[in-house]
């Protein structure tokens, strides 16, 4: 019941962690912000707006995003295997990547290709935490996670560490919002959305807050107020990544990732494969 | 059964016979086109008899083929001469003296010389269903601007044959004769044109091959002289000490290698392109290169677990990675197929070195969706050559447009190499929940590195070319739907019915087809199971659902943009009020090829190291 709840409003639930990130970022910066229900004033004046479009085509991945993104997400709650939801996650990008390719418009190009940077950065990483959890577990499904007694995020603390800092990857937010990077190429892939179209979009980054956040739960295993505090400190320490760092070229979101992240999730998983 | 493995043996070297002899179009289109229904016939006749089968054949077939390694090492010897090869030449001789030795060291053995499991009866149909389409694309194919078109098609049609023999000997030494035949197949198909180019890139296969031959025939001598068997049922029935046979294994794993196009030994594969499309598409998905995968899977219920099937596993991982990251640099539309062949075939083999069931299942399945998806993408490739003269990625802008039909096929086609649901990523979906498991027993962490890695880097390359290919201005309304040959969207829709088909009943697919094929290479249980069309693997599930919808999900991808018209305003892209570019590239990634030789340098490191250490010839 709680699973078709939480699919069910997974967009609305994400449309509240943005609005509470935007007050957050704000008081971070010493501003007020703007009220909790923002992004859901945006969403009634996006979809008042009259639909203008490039072509069908761009229109259509637009939305397809936020279907495949949201499917994505019930997978990842419905199904029994992590590995299987992470793959799916790529049928939200290549609906992404091909809209945003299908524009003769060089930020919203540049953007789609950035977003494959992107994903070459964070797709192994989700593999390599899948397996994380199987290390402890044994199993893929997320459900023996949330019942596991020992605390994941003490036995993989560099995993957790390595994850946290692929989020801005996954989440778009500095210093990896390489892809999006609003004051130089102006929203990449979205750039070339408007009215409800551009909706669709900004929804399903909404699930993507929740389907990222859902793995910095299931750190906390059966002690689901970890599990709480672990999300409460990776929200706050996401924002504060984001206020107080410049964004990097793509070539360092990768290096980083391939030099420094990647070896340091496998350095974790070898030794608990030991040690078990 | 006998009777019926040599009709699909014989049966397509009679047709090419034919072909060859009447120089008929209609003979040609019509004898072709009937070849599918009858391949596919008589392999579902032998896919039902039950397996294993040993086949004894008579005595003269053994001496026949004899002399024929002779007058095929010698055609060799004189290809080499002719035009002034000083490394074919050498080849040949090495591989006429060594198989002699074979010869005056072999002994007589019971064992028959033919045999028939569920792979090779597999093989014999993915040969059929996926192999005589190509030759029917064929036929439409040379009729565009290309000479001796029934000479062409006879030869892809003796080809099959060829292949469906390879894949049924039991005897090594036959194997080797079949093995240097497929070479010789692929250097007359690649050398068709017979111009300048066509010739360097055959005399490229033919050298790069025949050290897979001499790799065979030392393989063969080392067996005969430690244990005395020569026979692949005789090696999986072997029970002495491993150590014995280990060293001709390690050199049957390096022609396997050699024949799968691994790196450093991939060039011949690229060079295949310079020959008309069908030969690509024939080389990469029924034949040639599938004998490396077969290969290995004959062999893996011996070398599992040893330091050879480790060594094949980071060799053939490691060129899982890179060909898939080389990839990225080529702007050849048959380039990047060919290199994406390489990277799967790395896959296909690291999967079957590993040797457990599952592993195997996995093996099985993407060789069954690689033949199917790099069939339809070749033949797709051929009608973009062809009808749209496109060769290259940059000239693939704005296919959707003119050429919206071939698109959608392409785009179905990349996705069932990488995407969920389709059998690629259920193959590595298996690999990595398998290779979890031996991570509490060694180092199995840097195979689950190249399954991640590698499966990203190919989504991002095919993503790149699709993003190229659909790029427009503006609305949809200028699509021309172009008509193509008949022949052309049969082959097309043909691939396209079988691709979606098996994917939706993937579950009853594994139980029914591929399980059996894995009971009979390594015979233990395997964990797959069929619960009402949700496929489960140990614990975990692949729920129907979960299919459909992401069917549903790639099919409104892929399809609906033509169908699809929102009544909404059209504008001009925004892009931020500037000039809109006239030229977009997209990103070459040239910082890899910088470092291109320095991969192949490693490669060929690991190559030694996989028959030094793995061969346990120290």
């Amino acid at each position: 019941m709680i699973e078709t709840m939480l699919v069910l409003f997974a967009p609305i639930l994400g449309g509240f962690v943005y609005g509470l990130e935007r007050i957050t970022r704000a008081r971070m910066q010493s501003r007020i912000g703007p009220p909790l229900l923002q992004p859901f004033y945006d969403f009634f004046k996006l979809m008042d707006k009259r639909p203008m479009m490039v072509h069908s085509l761009h229109a259509l991945m637009g939305i397809m995003y936020f279907v495949a993104e949201w499917f994505a997400f019930a997978v990842l709650i419905f199904g029994n295997d992590l590995l299987i939801a992470v793959f799916f996650h790529v049928l939200a990008v290549l609906a992404l990547v091909i809209g945003a390719s299908s524009v003769r418009s060089a930020y919203s190009v540049l953007g789609a290709l950035r977003e494959l940077m992107h994903m070459i950065s964070y797709e192994p990483i989700m593999v390599l935490l899948t397996i994380g959890f199987f290390l402890l577990t044994n199993s893929f499904n997320y459900r023996d996670i949330l019942n596991y007694e020992g605390y994941p995020v003490l036995e993989l603390p560099l995993v957790f560490f390595a994850f946290i800092l692929t989020i801005p990857m996954m989440l778009q937010k500095s210093p990896f919002d390489v892809a999006e990077a609003h004051q130089e190429i102006i929203g990449g892939p979205e750039i070339e959305y408007s009215g409800p179209f551009y909706e669709a979009v900004y929804t399903a980054k909404w699930i993507e807050y929740i389907y990222v956040f859902f793995f910095v739960f299931l750190f906390g295993g059966s002690h689901y107020w970890l599990g709480i505090l672990l999300v409460i400190f990776t929200f706050i320490f996401i924002n504060l990544l984001d206020n107080s760092t410049a964004r990097l070229d793509f070539r360092k979101m990768v290096k980083f990732s391939w030099v420094f992240l990647i070896p340091l999730i496998t350095l974790n998983l070898v030794l608990i494969a030991l040690w078990r | 059964m006998g009777s019926l493995v040599a009709l699909n043996i014989v049966l397509p070297w009679i047709i090419a016979l034919v072909i060859f002899l009447v120089k008929k179009d209609i003979v040609t289109n019509w004898l072709t086109i009937l070849t599918l229904p009858v391949l596919t016939f008589i392999s579902y006749l032998i896919y039902i008899h039950p397996m294993p089968a040993l086949i004894q054949t008579p005595h003269w077939v053994g001496s026949l083929i004899t002399l024929y390694d002779y007058g095929l090492l010698g055609y060799f010897l004189y290809l080499g001469i002719k035009n002034n090869r000083i490394w074919v030449v050498a080849l040949a001789l090495l591989q006429v003296l060594l198989l002699t030795l074979v010869l005056i060291m072999i002994k007589e053995n019971p064992t028959p010389n033919i045999y028939v499991d569920n792979l090779t009866a597999l093989i014999f149909f993915i040969v059929a269903v996926v192999g005589v389409p190509i030759a029917i694309f064929a036929t439409k194919y040379m009729e565009y601007e290309e000479k001796d078109k029934h000479k062409f098609v006879a030869i892809i049609i003796w080809f099959l044959g060829v292949m469906n023999f390879a894949v049924s000997a039991n005897n090594i030494e036959w194997f080797f004769a079949l093995f240097e035949t497929t070479t010789l197949a692929s250097v007359v198909m690649i050398g068709f044109r017979k111009d300048k180019e066509a010739i360097d890139n055959s005399m490229l296969a033919l050298w790069m091959n025949q050290i897979g031959g001499v790799a065979i025939l030392l393989g063969l001598m080392a067996l005969i002289k430690n244990v005395g068997v020569y026979h692949f049922t005789d090696l999986l029935e072997f029970n002495g000490s491993k150590e014995l046979i280990i060293a001709g294994l390690g050199f049957l794993s390096i022609s396997a290698l050699v024949k799968g196009a691994q790196m450093p030994f991939h060039k011949w594969l690229l060079g295949a392109m310079v020959a008309p499309t069908p030969v690509s598409a024939i080389l990469h998905s029924a034949t040639m290169v599938k004998i490396a995968p077969y290969l290995i899977l004959r062999i893996s219920p011996i070398i599992k677990g040893t330091l050879l099937s480790k060594l094949l596993v980071i060799t053939t991982g490691f060129v899982f990675v890179v060909a898939a990251i080389i990839a990225l640099t080529q702007d050849n539309f048959k380039k990047i197929l060919a290199y994406s062949t390489i990277s799967l075939l790395g896959l296909m083999m690291l999967a079957a070195a590993i040797g457990t069931p599952l592993a195997i299942t996995a093996s099985v399945l993407i060789i069954v969706f690689h033949a199917f998806a790099k069939g339809f993408l070749f033949v797709e490739a051929g009608v973009l050559e062809k009808v749209f003269h496109v060769k290259y990625i940059e000239q693939m802008r704005r296919l959707i447009e003119r050429a919206p039909l071939t698109l959608m096929f392409i785009f179905f086609g990349f996705l069932a190499m990488t995407f969920v649901p389709f059998g690629t990523f259920v193959g590595k979906w298996i690999m990595i929940e398998e290779a979890s498991n031996f991570l509490t027993h060694g180092s199995y962490i840097v195979l689950i590195l190249y399954v991640g890695a590698g499966s990203a880097f190919l989504s991002i390359l095919y993503m790149k070319v699709l993003g190229i290919s659909v790029r427009k201005a503006h609305g949809i309304s200028h699509v021309k739907f172009v008509t193509l040959p008949k022949r052309f969207n049969f082959v097309s829709v043909w691939y396209y019915v079988w691709i979606l088909t098996i994917t939706i009943f993937i579950a009853p697919f594994m139980v029914d087809v591929i399980v059996p094929v894995v009971k009979g290479i390594i015979n233990s249980p395997v964990p797959v199971e069929n619960e009402s069309l949700s496929l489960v693997i140990k614990d975990s599930t692949l729920y129907f659902w979960q299919i459909i919808g992401a069917l549903v999900i790639l099919l409104l991808i892929h399809a609906l943009p033509y169908f699809v018209k929102f009544k909404a305003d059209i504008v001009h892209p925004y892009n931020c009020g500037e000039n809109f570019p006239r030229y977009m590239s997209t990103f070459d990634f040239v910082c890899i090829q910088k470092i291109e030789n320095y991969l192949n340098v490693f490669a060929l490191a690991l190559f030694i190291a996989v028959i030094i250490f793995g061969g346990g010839l120290l």
